[in-house]
């Protein structure tokens, strides 16, 4: 009996361990640079001592001394510590004309406390070092910072040393007790005998059998989705340089995002819109626009779109475009003709836009760019990207990420069931403001007396199967 | 009068409580194992598993899925345009206005594309001719347009084989050999276009010796003759149903084939729709036939006469009305007794109608036909039921050009023949001899879209653009022409017939080199003839563009009605004899026409609406009653049996079904089956018909014969395919002590088990006669009153709090508006993505129709009255369906849907088994082809690949809508993809949802405007008006299921003195 005992706290401790594999990582300034980059640059000025859209962040700290708590919230979502009636909040609301601050729910502790780490880096002149061990960042910089993982892992050792140990002893006793009974030639048990006795066996498959259970529906769960699936395009195109350094709006290219159920990767003339001026990308040069060019049929030598393009031999067009790679590279290298090496980079170059444009199926450069598709729902699920964006307003980042900081677009959610469904649950209808909910008259008086507080999704039928299954 | 021992029967077997009607009623799922079935055609070579083919298969799946598991997931593309074209945005739906064309039908109609493929028509509202309203044809012609057997570029025929060529060299040695010749043919059905009757005339000037001529497979030619006689011009007059208060037809199955049936059946049903049931008043329909047609089954009163005896019964009521309006009478032989008696009652009727009285007959003999026009003259119809300025363009075939034709060819007179549209060789009653001439013609070319028996007989294929990838234009009615724009480029390397046409001549006026050379001519031809002809637009680029944004063009024609100008006592030689001995009348269905479409799978898997019978033409034969309690069957043979039938000399085996309302001494049979030269799918369905029609001898094309044999039993068809006893919902029957009990109970009684509670009486059907429409009134309140006192004691939680809420969707299907046409089921396919499963499935009780038109007859036992039941799910609030599923895949939603969720269904079945209404379906095999085991993939034909599994075929695919795998029940789902569209595109515009926004796809397609559907939460909708007649029922309101789904009863407007 004992020995079961001393077996099930091993197996807490393994079950334990187990949970305990996926830990965060400590606050770092090189992380809050980059969050920082990401979240905050578009408004605070990154020498964090002058005013841009919002204020200069140097010394947050110290303003906000003794109640980082609401330091925190306040960078999560202003607008709730706003609400709560902090009276320095609502002086710094009203200072910056009651411009509210982007929330950023998805921020986590030690995410802000590197973002505040880097802050007080740039503003200190620190930058690159070590923190300055001032005040309240120190306090911050010593959130736990263990290894829990190690310390499972020598506490289940500990653990199933203690048992082993105890196991031996009891065996011994009990060894030495049935020789006090008289039993002289009673056997003694042997340390394989114990590890090979019924019960220890019966426990481990007891423990395989749950913890294998365990993963498999796990995995069976997830089977099939794509999270963070972030495959190379044919172009490397980068949302980071449009929608992030040009903002240009999402719905410019993805035009069908308002109005079909496709959000609709845009057609290769919209590229065409900009790109006939800008022939040059300004990372990747002439490689990947050359691409666009190649599939639309434009010349950029002469900024013309080639008559009968689809009909040209594969000659022809080599011809066209890598004359404009070669006229690019010899005018970038300052060079008088080309090159040697140059050669070999207009040939690889173009065997690169080739090798993208063209596959099995698709012999020639001419027509559509294939790209990967990313985000795949099953067949049997209906989704309809207007009803999101032209109704329920919700914001393309809410599902896709921040798209405008990827260079290479990768799956943001998971786009399982369950997360669909939460999201209806707790996602607020637009009731009011669209006169296409006047039939639900019920709900309508309901707010009016202040029986309801809100309307969600889920209220007007929107987990049921045949809102998205039919 | 033979009164029956009940109220609605669905066949003679059930009458009679055929012990396999109560199993097939008993069991929703067919007596068969799929093993057992798969077995009998050796497609399993053993049945029996033994515990080591277990552990196989255990270890398969395993490792199946094991590899399945630890593959990659595959890497799907994102295409997009290279340049979008504005029109088009992925995702959304784009609309064009066009016309559904075949010979000389027109249905005017919205095609629905879905990033440029068509995936669905609809009918254009806005045409006058229609109204909105469709056929199962025209529903059906998007699946044609992706139809693998369809020839996909100019070729040479050698041995009944297409060898493709090139246009260029089509063109070359087709042009050379037309140039050559003396004496050029070009036949085609009816031409309905001006445009294309503009370049066939283009043709036939620049080629001396070039003439053109038009048939019908099934023909007008004695009613186009008749008018020509009488009134001096060879075209059709318009008939107006809705004005008639009388309806008398002569064998024209007017509302499912005759001429213009989507147009007649909205006019029939105007003129029957009971609005206000305090002063009722519809009009009265007597049917002259010899069997059972659509149109008989919708009659008031059907009178029998043989086939033969049509003419003699024209004259007798011509004789009847001539003595009452004073003109001389026509010595005509005489008809039977019954119907002669019968007839001098409808005289009267006739003559009492003051003018509103209408007679029209399919009689393909002029002097018949001038009979009936004088008829019509003589009571009155002219400028009423009759107008003669905006006629009918839509027959123009001549049997008389046809045999000339045949008889040149025949004599070698003929050089070059070319078959524009249309398969004479198969569909022409000169078929025979039409092959035979051919022969002896030196250039043939058809420009079929399929190879069919002419184009196999020719030299040339010059395959032509599917309708929908076509421009055109026709103009069924003088004062009305509709465009047709192609929704989609033409997917193979196929060219309209008049383009080829154009091509081949060298037209001067056109021109060639143009991007699309027809449009401009089309375009030229509306510049010149038809702009002219209206004074709304003032320039031609806004009168296109309307005309082409509108898909019609109206035009005025005003004129009084002319007087007939012959004396039509002189036609009594002319008039056909009755036949001796027992004969045989071949008739058009509404799915099959004349053959031309027995490629398209929907409509050989839609049920034909009087037999239910699918993929295939089975012989009508007669039904006895005994006078007590009992039938006689014919010869004592089963349903699905097979005779001998001999006649003109031609003997054939053919299966039989027996059917009501047959005349003594008459069988019936289905045209356009027995194809031999057409794809795969159709090929050989059923039994050929080719020479029992023949040629009379004036010369005119003739569905009936005389001194027919029909022997014994000789065999049995082993997938006999008719969905009579298919899902049947508790139809009464009666015990041999004569007290009338439910079906299901009678189930119970015999097999012993079933549940408690059975119901006797259930409300399925609810008719009566305008006569007592008051009485039905009281019938349907007390009923109601009774069931609803009874459904109020009810354990169920009461939700109507939440269907208050937003939507909750209902329908409302008139009994009385609906004629039984099938567009609504065959729209239902296309909308849904049901598949076809084919005969054996069918045969198997596995058809997978959403929505069936249950047919029901009463009254009189050997020539009854038919009532039509759409039935579909019922969207139950109180769903018995959804209360046994185990793991909750079907359920109800807020908005009154009772949802199936396809991905949860496990497959138990429990919800079809305790559906009262018996509208469930299982994918009992793979139908949509989504799986990778051959065997679970039914064949419809000979085809290689099954139906659906090709990519083409699979670009008709509603993408809104999933395609269901094997395992999964599925069932009407009230169009949610459409209610889902609809209230989107209202949110989008922030507006509420207006009534009409949401329609089902049955709706829109119904000609006769029979179904309603509609938010019930909506007091101002037409839903809720419709909801308000007295006469509105809910089915199987007793069990409480609290049904969505409303009906109308069936009232008819019966002669209470006239026995049938």
């Amino acid at each position: 009996m004992v020995n079961k005992c001393l077996l099930f706290s091993f197996l807490i401790a393994v079950v334990s361990l187990w949970s305990s594999t996926a830990l965060p990582a400590q606050p770092s300034v090189a992380a809050g640079k980059d969050l920082f980059k990401a979240n905050c640059a578009q408004c605070h000025n990154r020498n964090m001592k002058d005013k841009l859209t919002g204020p200069a962040l140097g010394g947050t700290q110290e303003r906000w001394a003794g109640r980082e708590d609401l330091l925190y919230a306040w960078i999560r979502n202003s607008q709730a510590v706003i609400a709560s009636g902090d009276p320095y909040a609502v002086a710094l609301y009203n200072d910056w004309n009651k411009v509210l601050m982007n929330p950023f729910p998805n921020l986590t502790d030690d995410d802000i406390a590197s973002i505040l780490l880097y802050v007080d880096a740039v503003y200190t002149g620190t930058e690159g070092g070590t923190p300055a061990p001032a005040g309240d960042a120190v306090a911050v910089a010593e959130k736990p910072k263990t290894n829990y993982f190690l310390i499972y892992a020598v506490l289940a050792g500990l653990l199933a040393i203690i048992a082993v140990v105890l196991a031996r002893i009891i065996a011994n006793l009990d060894h030495m007790n049935k020789v006090a009974a008289g039993e002289f030639d009673a056997p003694r048990r042997t340390l394989a005998q114990i590890l090979t006795s019924r019960s220890v066996i019966a426990f481990v498959i007891f423990a395989l059998v749950v913890l294998g259970g365990y993963t498999t529906v796990n995995n069976a769960i997830a089977f099939g989705r794509q999270q963070n699936y972030a495959p190379e395009q044919p172009v490397k195109f980068s949302h980071a340089t449009h929608a992030g350094v040009h903002k240009i709006d999402c719905q410019y290219c993805h035009d069908g995002a308002r109005r079909s159920k496709h959000a609709v990767i845009p057609a290769t003339n919209t590229c065409m819109n900009c790109h006939k001026a800008i022939k040059k990308g300004s990372t990747y040069g002439t490689a990947e626009l050359t691409k666009i060019f190649a599939s639309v049929g434009y010349n950029p030598n002469t900024d013309t779109y080639i008559d009968n393009y689809e009909n040209m031999s594969r000659e022809e067009v080599e011809a066209i475009y890598k004359k404009w790679i070669a006229d690019n590279y010899v005018a970038d290298n300052e060079l008088v003709s080309l090159d040697n090496k140059g050669e070999k980079a207009v040939k690889d170059q173009w065997e690169h836009v080739v090798a993208s444009l063209t596959n099995e199926q698709k012999s020639s450069l001419a027509g559509p760019i294939e790209w990967v598709r990313i985000h795949n729902l099953p067949d049997h699920v209906y989704f309809n990207h207007a009803q999101h964006v032209a109704v329920g307003k919700v914001a393309c980042q809410d599902c896709h990420g921040k798209v405008e900081e990827m260079s290479v677009v990768k799956q943001y959610a998971t786009l399982s069931m369950g997360w669909c469904i939460n999201c209806h649950r707790e996602t607020e209808v637009k009731f009011g403001e669209n006169p296409y909910y006047q039939s639900y008259e019920r709900y309508h008086r309901e707010m009016a007396s202040g029986q309801r507080q809100k309307v969600t999704v889920e209220d007007i039928g929107g987990t049921e199967c045949q809102k998205c299954h039919y | 009068m033979k009164q029956p021992s009940k109220e609605i029967w669905i066949s003679a077997q059930d009458l009679r409580n055929d012990p396999e009607v109560l199993e097939a009623a008993h069991r929703e799922f067919p007596e068969e194992s799929l093993l057992e079935t798969l077995s009998g055609d050796g497609a399993m070579e053993r049945v029996e598993s033994s515990r080591r083919d277990f552990l196989k298969f255990l270890g398969f799946s395993l490792g199946a899925a094991t590899v399945a598991a630890s593959c990659e997931i595959p890497v799907k593309k994102a295409i997009p345009y290279v340049i979008k074209p504005d029109a088009i945005v992925p995702g959304v739906a784009t609309y064009y206005a066009s016309a559904w064309v075949d010979g000389g039908d027109v249905v005017p109609v919205l095609v629905k594309t879905r990033e440029g493929r068509p995936i669905k028509v609809e009918g254009n509202a806005l045409a006058p001719l229609t109204r909105g309203g469709t056929n199962a044809r025209s529903q059906a012609s998007v699946l044609s347009l992706y139809d693998t057997n369809r020839l996909q570029d100019a070729g040479r025929v050698q041995e009944g084989k297409v060898a493709y060529a090139s246009w260029d060299e089509l063109d070359k040695e087709v042009g050379q050999a037309l140039a050559a010749a003396t004496s050029i043919r070009l036949v085609s059905r009816t031409v309905a276009s001006p445009t294309a009757r503009a370049a066939i005339q283009a043709f036939v000037n620049a080629r001396p010796g070039a003439a053109w001529i038009q048939y019908d497979p099934v023909s007008a030619s004695g009613l186009l003759d008749a008018q020509e006689m009488c009134f001096g011009k060879r075209v059709l007059p318009s008939y107006h149903f809705d004005k008639a208060k009388v309806i008398v037809s002569f064998g024209a199955d007017f509302l499912g084939t005759w001429i213009s049936p989507v147009e007649y059946a909205r006019d029939y049903a105007a003129g029957r729709r009971i609005t206000d049931t305090a002063n009722p008043a519809m009009s009265r329909h007597y049917q002259v036939e010899s069997y059972m047609s659509l149109t008989g089954s919708n009659a008031d009163h059907r009178i029998l006469i043989k086939p033969s005896e049509q003419g003699a019964a024209i004259a007798t009521l011509y004789n009847a009305i001539a003595r009452a309006r004073g003109l001389a009478a026509i010595t005509a032989p005489s008809v039977n007794d019954r119907a002669a008696q019968a007839l001098s009652r409808v005289a009267e009727e006739l003559l009492a109608a003051n003018g509103m009285a209408l007679v029209v007959s399919d009689a393909n003999n002029p002097a018949e036909q001038a009979l009936i026009a004088r008829m019509n003259e003589a009571l009155g119809a002219h400028d009423t039921t009759i107008t003669f300025s905006d006629y009918s363009l839509q027959r123009q075939g001549s049997d008389r050009a046809m045999k000339s034709l045949v008889d040149d060819m025949q004599s070698g007179k003929v050089d070059a023949l070319v078959v524009l549209d249309g398969n004479p060789v198969f569909d022409a009653a000169f078929g025979k001899s039409f092959a035979e001439g051919m022969q002896k013609v030196k250039t043939r070319v058809s420009c079929s879209l399929t190879l069919d028996e002419t184009a196999a007989l020719c030299q040339w294929v010059a395959p032509a653009s599917h309708g929908l990838e076509s421009w055109g234009d026709a103009q069924p009615k003088a004062d009305q022409v509709y465009l047709m724009q192609p929704t989609i480029a033409p997917l193979f390397k196929t060219r309209q017939w008049e383009e080829s046409l154009l091509v081949w001549v060298g037209s001067d006026q056109w021109d060639r080199t143009a991007e699309q050379p027809y449009y401009e001519f089309l375009k030229k031809y509306w510049q010149e003839q038809l702009f002219p002809a209206q004074s709304k637009f003032a320039s031609f680029t806004a009168f296109w563009e309307s005309s082409l944004h509108d898909g019609l063009l109206a035009l005025s024609a005003a004129g009084a009605a002319p007087t007939c100008q012959m004396d039509v006592t002189t036609l009594a030689g002319q008039i056909s004899k009755p036949g001796t001995g027992e004969e045989l009348i071949c008739f058009e269905t509404v799915n099959m026409g004349a053959g031309q479409f027995a490629g398209n799978p929907w409509l050989q898997e839609m049920p034909d609406p009087v037999t239910r019978c699918v993929w295939g033409n089975y012989l009508f034969v007669p039904i006895g009653w005994d006078g007590g309690n009992a039938y006689t069957m014919f010869k004592g043979l089963q349903d699905g049996d097979k005779v001998l039938l001999t006649a003109n000399g031609i003997e054939r085996e053919v299966t039989i079904v027996h059917q009501f309302g047959l005349a003594e001494g008459t069988y019936a049979l289905a045209l356009g089956y027995g194809r031999e030269v057409v794809g795969t799918t159709g090929l050989q369905v059923g039994t050929d018909t080719r020479g029992w029609t023949h040629i009379s001898g004036e010369g005119y094309s003739r569905s009936f014969v005389s001194e027919v044999q029909v022997s014994g039993k000789s065999g049995r068809d082993k997938e006999f395919a008719c969905v009579q006893h298919h899902h049947t919902m508790g139809v009464k029957g009666q015990e041999k002590n004569g007290e009338t009990i439910n079906v299901d109970e009678k189930t119970v009684a015999t097999i012993g088990e079933g549940y408690q509670g059975s119901l006797v009486d259930r409300s399925i059907i609810f008719q009566g006669t305008l006569e007592e429409v008051k009485g039905l009134e009281t019938r349907i309140r007390e009923k109601r009153t009774a069931f609803q006192s009874l459904n109020e004691k009810t354990l169920y939680p009461d939700y109507s709090d939440i269907y208050q809420l937003g939507h909750h969707w209902g329908m409302h299907i008139d009994l009385s508006a609906c004629i039984g046409c099938g567009a609504c089921t065959v729209a239902c396919m296309a909308e849904n993505n049901v598949p076809v499963v084919g005969k054996k499935e069918v045969f198997r009780h596995h058809e997978m129709t959403w929505l069936r038109i249950d047919r029901y007859f009463y009254g009189d036992l050997e020539n009854p009255n038919v009532v039509y039941q759409p039935m579909l799910c019922q969207h139950c609030d109180n769903a018995p369906c959804e209360n046994v599923c185990p793991v909750s895949a079907t359920n109800h939603s807020s908005e009154g849907l009772n949802q199936m969720a396809y991905n949860r269904c496990i497959g138990t079945r429990y919800c079809a088994n305790n559906c009262p209404y018996k509208v469930r379906r299982f994918n009992w095999l793979d139908y949509t082809k989504a799986d990778i085991f051959p065997v679970n993939e039914p064949r419809l034909g000979q085809e290689e690949l099954p139906f659906g599994a090709d990519n083409l075929t699979r670009m008709v695919l509603n993408p809104d809508v999933t395609v269901r795998s094997r395992g999964v029940m599925e069932k009407c789902s009230f169009c949610v993809q459409r209610i889902q569209e609809g209230k989107l595109t209202a949110k989008k515009e922030g507006r509420p949802l207006r009534d009409g926004d949401v329609k089902s796809a049955c709706m829109t397609a119904c000609p006769t405007g029979a179904i309603t559907f509609g938010d019930l939460n909506d007091k101002e909708g037409r839903l809720h008006s419709e909801l308000e007649s007295p006469l509105v029922y809910q089915v199987l309101e007793e069990v409480n299921t609290r049904p969505s789904v409303n009906y109308r009863a069936k009232v008819l407007n019966r002669h209470a003195s006239l026995e049938s």
